[in-house]
Formats: C-alpha cells, structure tokens, sequence
C-alpha cells in the first residue's frame, strides 16, 4: 500500500463526534460520524442538526469541545480533531 | 478561561498520581488525610451524597457518566485554581463515576488553609464551578426502572450558540 495516511482511527475527511448523556440516548449512539473538509464549530451544529434532528434542542443547549477544551461557534474544528457535544452538565 | 497551571506552586506537581475520578466508594478519611498539613489551621471536607428524593421523585441510585480525559482535566486545573484563589495549603477533589447508591457519596472535596474562611470559600466556590464546568452527567433512576438524564444546568458562559436556532437574516 502506498497510502501514507497517519496511523488514526479517523479518515482525513471525517470527523467523529462524541456524545453522551441524553445526547447518546437521544441520538442513539455514543459517537457519529460525518464528512468534514473543515469548517467552524458554528458549521458543526448545523452539520449535526441536519443529520440527527431529533438532537437540536438539546444541542442547542450544549457546548462543544475540541481536543477536550471547550469551544467557541467561531473556533475552527481542525480533520481529525477530538470532539465532542457537552450538554449541560450535571455533576457534584 | 486562564491557564491557573502556569502560576501555581510546586506543590501541585504531585496532583498527577493522585485519582480524580473513581469507580469505587470515596473514602472520605482518606481524601481529608490528602490534604492534611501541620501549617493548616483549618481543614474543610465536603461530601456530596446521593439523595432519595429529587423535585419530589423518588431516586434509588444514580449514574453518573463522564467525558472522561476532560473531566480528569478540568478538575485538576480547577484543583490548582482554587489553590492559588484562595491561597490553600492543598486541596483533593475526587469523584465517583458509574452507579451510586442513595446515601452513596459522589464527590468529596478537601481543603486546607491557614484559616477557616479561605478553606470553606474556596471549598464552595469549587462546587459551583464543577457544577457549572466539569463534564460529569448523573442518572436518576428510580424504583420502576425508569431513568433521565439530568441536563437542568448549563454549561460554561459563552460556548452556547449565539442563537439557538439558526434565524436567517432579516
């Protein structure tokens, strides 16, 4: 194989998302997968909302982390990047 | 958010061994022994315990699940921010994940200072923050096997969409 791709388990050109809470149980899996050439975190709700409805009130009380940082709409989500939906937490 | 790590004192460099979230009963002697100091005039340990009763439902045990490398993270950093607050000796904060019986404890902070109102401000001000940063969710579940999800909180000020929904130019 010539392909040199990184050792990930994410394709250049996808992006996983991690969800949990009653983001999973809404959407009905712990993690989803789309196509992504680059874009915002703005860009990723959209994307999101588009491909799981049944997750956008929830989403659009949630916020989004990238590499384990929270993140702002304007922030770029970087191929291949860790990300995940954080709906209001509810810890302690 | 500021990064607290840059200016906090030696001492933290020992927070890396210690376990942030468990899976395990919190032994609560252990976690007030953590921050034990003979320069500590006064030592605060808060125990957060699952209760019974929630809005009026009757809760037999919780679940809580976490997002867990940034909850490790971000209660480190919030660990050493609140050392470097409210000037304690030292400070634990340990949570438990997976089920939790009523009665069970879910968090347990402690903290160390020279004096006591150091030690209860900054052992209040780091529930709040937990409560309102740290990606850890619980599940109510009751008797009658129903369970749901608790999302009544919020998250960070800032990192909700700036409308909700999408509204197309005027």
């Amino acid at each position: 194989m010539h392909d040199q791709r990184p050792v990930t388990n994410v394709d250049k050109g996808t992006l996983r998302i991690n969800l949990f809470a009653g983001m999973a149980d809404v959407s009905g899996c712990r993690s989803v997968e789309i196509e992504w050439t680059g874009g915002t975190v703005g860009d990723l709700r959209s994307r999101l909302a588009a491909c799981i409805p049944a997750i956008e009130t929830l989403l659009s009380r949630s916020a989004v982390a990238i590499a384990g940082a929270y993140a702002q709409d304007a922030a770029d989500v970087p191929c291949g990047a860790e990300v995940a939906i954080i709906p209001p937490v509810s810890g302690g | 958010m500021t990064d607290p790590v840059s200016s906090v004192p030696e001492k933290l460099s020992h927070w890396g061994s210690t376990p942030i979230l468990v899976r395990h009963e919190i032994d609560a002697a252990q976690v007030l022994a953590a921050v034990a100091s003979p320069v500590a005039g006064a030592t605060v340990l808060f125990i957060g315990t699952t209760r019974s009763l929630s809005d009026g439902v009757v809760t037999q045990r919780l679940e809580y699940e976490a997002y867990e490398p940034m909850a490790a993270k971000t209660l480190g950093s919030l660990r050493d921010a609140a050392i470097v607050r409210f000037g304690l000796i030292d400070c634990h904060v340990v949570h438990r994940l997976g089920l939790v019986k009523v009665g069970e404890t879910s968090v347990a902070i402690a903290t160390s200072a020279a004096h006591r109102r150091e030690a209860f401000e900054a052992t209040q001000w780091l529930m709040e923050q937990i409560k309102h940063e740290v990606p850890i969710w619980k599940c109510e579940q009751s008797a009658d096997g129903s369970r749901e999800w608790v999302h009544s909180g919020s998250v960070p000020m800032g990192f909700l969409p700036a409308t909700p929904n999408e509204s197309s130019p005027a």
